[in-house]
């Protein structure tokens, strides 16, 4: 959060010089930047923080070797939450959720909105594989008690089971939870309680500090021309159209 | 549902438990069976509830018992490892059963699952160990689990071992363990001394889990106990205050709720801390924003406002201030069936129209009635009860009574019916709600009394609960309270008069109180209305003045002396019945009991005494003199003369108009 804040004050002392744009230079900038002292253990960390989460889990193992950061949870966990994430983005709900429980017992029997989720994403698999019966009774089974428990639980129960009414499934107005994306999003679903579990963040830093860059500059645009970073892939400065 | 299918069905809860009683199963297939059962459990409370039926728990417990046994005995090798593995999945099958399920706790502790898993928790394999933490600090959330005694050196010396462990399920559960056995305050000073507090402090740096324990942990030890919230500011001047109001602004709604409710236990101990309006306001706001959670966050959210705000006049306008009134308001149309959360709301309401005009009138604007006579009828007893007394509470608005808001038949039906509630707390609740609603509602007392009202009161007023007695009593007093004499006899047949002389003579003060505040009630107003007192040969006259001879409790005799006051307002014969029960019987030497009352220190005694002398000795009545004659012989008019100058202003006047009508009397020695 240390480069936010500094980003902050510079902002504010722009701000405070005068109403028209002010240019700065590439030569002030540069110098200006170079003032700014980040650590390098801190981006390592940032790096770090990054490959975890994500699970990258063998990167993470060569990052700690070559760069001597330590990474804060056991990186024996991550191949097990991948394993998770694996296997509800191929389709075997239940795998996964077997794996989460001998994982944590703790996490599904704390969590219903994620283990109705699960759930959820089982019968759309039967479905998708046309084992109807089967889909039946699961539906009756397992899912309709919870939605006796949980208003909004019932309503997506409901949607699904609607996906059995269609003949051509792919062309009907509930056919979104037959996509991949519907996979994904169960799985990250998964993955952010799993990592919660583990008093872990659900969501790396880096990608969160690229949106506080992008905002900086729309904001510092009003005040000043200055070099800018318009390719985040290249983060290269770009020296402002005179 | 094809019925073929399910008996098809490999995991049927039967088959599942046979293979996991039956001797002939292999240990592989006991293992996978354990497992099975786990992942349907998990998570599913309807599967939970099944397999409770069966009797798994015991089954499961017996399992962890021969594992444990054999696991001991050192078998190494594979052998072992296959024994741990069922010790992990039968105490994770334990904790699932025991989670968010009161009657799956029951199970598996009667099954012998406690001692067992607290053996565990020093396993030397790790995952062991953890398993088994992990299922108790689950049990250990439960109102059932077993209790510690701090007092006891061994207890504590447990629960330190724990919130020193290493393993983070083990200090989550020393500190679930402190959370559900610390009540007394000599316990929570025990642990205080023992330096539970710095070691609770030190793991808010730990993982999420043990930081949300230390956090509950560190409100119970705090509550409502003053010496123990100095000594947590203590000598490091609120360093660890800090820490824990750092925590209020946690990416993590749990954590801040906790972090609120830890701050509001040391708030609430009037200390110094926490009294300035930058942090009430803080923690009004971020209560409020709690509300809008929608798992169990935002379901405990409103007991922790209510006990941010509860008798705290300055926080209900600091929370009224801040639209919580139409937040609370907003979401009791919304949750119309989850029980803990309208629990919550309707909780909350009440302590914010405890006391504030402003609440009340919001609340009834915002049209919640209707709400609360959903919750009136609601299948959960203690949604019945909170209800009922945020009822009470918005109706201590006169002027919201007089305009009738209340009492319509959607409310007044239900209301009436929880007289008769199977759960003794919904109709203390229901008194407690009918007793004001009944004070002033002249429109609709017809309706009150046709859907039974007087009746279920008169029920009550008989139970064996004393706390139900007196606010059954309670109640048709209030109704009583300027009615016209139809409503009064109504309430005198139902209950009849030997009822209340009996009641009248209640082993208990408050009832007696109450009871003779009925008659009170009942007696003033018309000629027609003193007569009740003596019928039946006067039974109720003569149980008020022996209740006046016998009790020394000044809220008793208040209640008696205003009633015979009000029965010497009357005619000549009532003027002779009160002089009756004053006066000293034949053959007893004891001063009169009116001079004790005059000299009573109680003001509102003293004053009642000065009005009955008033109406004993008004001039225009005929045996006026004869009755000044005789409490002059008894001494009374020396002590009235004395009281000119009485520290009471009430009692100074009417003592002065008193003695300025014996003056009329011809009381030549004034």
């Amino acid at each position: 959060m240390s480069l936010f804040s500094i980003v902050l004050r510079e902002l504010a002392e722009i701000r405070a010089m005068a109403s028209s744009k002010k240019l700065i230079t590439r030569d002030e900038w540069e110098k200006k930047l170079s003032n700014v002292k980040v650590r390098k253990e801190d981006m390592n960390k940032l790096v770090m923080n990054f490959l975890v989460t994500e699970g990258y889990v063998e990167a993470a193992e060569k990052f700690r070797l070559e760069s001597g950061t330590e990474p804060d949870i056991d990186l024996a966990t991550i191949t097990d939450r991948m394993a998770v994430k694996k296997a509800v983005q191929s389709g075997n709900v239940e795998d996964a959720i077997e794996k989460v429980n001998d994982l944590n017992p703790e996490i599904l029997d704390t969590n219903p909105q994620l283990f109705f989720h699960l759930q959820q994403q089982r019968l759309i698999e039967l479905i998708r594989n046309g084992k109807v019966e089967e889909a039946l009774e699961f539906a009756q089974e397992e899912l309709a008690p919870r939605g006796e428990e949980n208003q909004s639980f019932l309503e997506e129960l409901e949607r699904t089971v609607a996906l059995l009414a269609f003949e051509d499934v792919s062309n009907c107005p509930v056919g979104e939870l037959l996509d991949i994306s519907q996979r994904l999003k169960t799985a990250s679903e998964v993955n952010a309680a799993i990592l919660t579990s583990q008093s872990h963040e659900k969501d790396p830093k880096l990608p969160s500090l690229l949106k506080m860059l992008l905002w900086a500059q729309n904001q510092l645009d009003e005040k000043a021309t200055y070099p800018r970073i318009n390719d985040l892939a290249t983060a290269m400065l770009e020296d402002p159209p005179v | 549902m094809p019925a073929s299918a399910a008996s098809n069905h490999p995991s049927r809860p039967e088959d599942l438990i046979g293979r996991l009683n039956s001797s002939h199963t292999s240990c592989e297939a006991k293992l996978k069976a354990l497992r099975d059962l786990k992942n349907q459990i998990i998570g599913n409370r309807t599967k939970k509830l099944a397999f409770l039926k069966l009797a798994a728990a015991p089954s499961v417990v017996g399992i962890l018992s021969s594992s444990a046994a054999a696991a001991a005995q050192g078998s190494g090798g594979d052998n072992r490892e296959f024994h741990e593995s069922v010790l992990i999945q039968s105490a994770a099958v334990i904790g699932s059963f025991a989670c968010g399920l009161d009657a799956g706790v029951k199970a598996v502790l009667d099954a012998g699952a406690f001692p067992l898993l607290l053996s565990l928790i020093s396993h030397l394999n790790e995952k062991v160990a953890d398993a088994c933490a992990r299922s108790l600090k689950i049990i250990y959330q439960s109102k059932l689990a077993p209790k510690y005694d701090f007092l006891q050196k061994k207890s504590m010396e447990f629960v330190l071992s724990l919130l020193n462990s290493d393993n983070e399920n083990v200090t989550g559960l020393g500190a679930s363990i402190i959370t559900h056995s610390c009540k007394t305050t000599m316990e929570q000073l025990t642990l205080s001394e023992a330096g539970v507090m710095k070691r609770l402090v030190g793991l808010l740096g730990g993982s999420l889990a043990q930081r949300d324990a230390s956090l509950e942990a560190l409100a119970a030890v705090i509550k409502d106990n003053p010496e123990v919230a100095s000594s947590f500011i203590g000598p490091e001047n609120g360093r660890e205050l800090n820490v824990v109001t750092e925590l209020l602004n946690d990416k993590y709604p749990r954590t801040r709720l906790l972090a609120c409710m830890c701050l509001i236990n040391v708030k609430n101990t009037s200390i110094s801390y926490l009294q300035d309006r930058g942090i009430k306001n803080k923690l009004v706001l971020i209560l409020l924003e709690l509300l809008d959670d929608i798992g169990q966050v935002g379901d405990e959210a409103p007991f922790v406002l209510s006990n941010l705000i509860t008798e705290k006049e300055d926080m209900q306008k600091l929370a009224f201030d801040a639209n919580v009134v139409e937040k609370l308001c907003k979401h009791l149309q919304k949750v119309s069936f989850q029980a803990k959360c309208l629990q919550g709301i309707f909780i909350a309401l009440a302590d914010l129209c405890s006391k504030l005009e402003c609440c009340r009138d919001r609340v009834i604007n915002l049209t919640v009635i209707n709400s609360v006579a959903g919750a009136l009828a609601h299948d959960s007893a203690e949604v019945r009860a909170a209800a009922c007394i945020f009822l009470k509470n918005v109706s201590r608005s006169v002027k919201n009574l007089s305009a009738g808001h209340f009492m319509n038949e959607t409310v007044i039906v239900p209301l009436v019916r929880l007289l008769c509630d199977s759960c003794a707390s919904v109709q203390i609740a229901a008194l407690g709600a009918i007793s004001n609603v009944v004070v002033d509602f002249a429109a609709y007392k017809p309706l009150f009394i046709q859907c039974g009202g007087v009746k279920g009161l008169v029920q009550l007023s008989k139970s064996m609960e004393s706390s139900i007695r007196v606010n059954a009593v309670w109640a048709l007093r209030n109704l009583a309270f300027l009615v016209n004499n139809r409503c009064k006899e109504e309430i005198l047949l139902e209950l009849s008069i030997s009822t209340l002389a009996s009641l009248i003579s209640d082993p208990e003060a408050s009832v007696q109180e109450q009871a003779l505040a009925l008659i009170r009630n009942l007696v003033d107003g018309t000629m027609n209305s003193i007569e009740y007192l003596f019928g039946e040969d006067g039974l109720l006259l003569h149980a008020v003045g022996r209740q006046l001879r016998n009790t020394s409790k000044p809220e008793v005799l208040i209640q008696g002396l205003y009633t015979l006051s009000n029965v010497a307002s009357g005619n000549e014969h009532h003027k002779v019945a009160v002089m009756s029960q004053l006066c000293p019987q034949a053959g007893d030497n004891t001063e009169t009991i009116l001079v004790k009352f005059l000299q009573n220190s109680s003001r509102q005694l003293r004053t009642a005494a000065v009005w009955t002398i008033i109406n004993l000795t008004l001039p225009s009545n005929p045996g006026a003199s004869g009755r000044l004659t005789e409490l002059r012989n008894m001494g009374v008019i020396s002590r009235l003369k004395d009281m000119v100058n009485d520290p009471c202003l009430d009692v100074k006047l009417r003592t002065r108009m008193a003695l300025g009508q014996l003056l009329m009397l011809g009381d030549a020695s004034t």
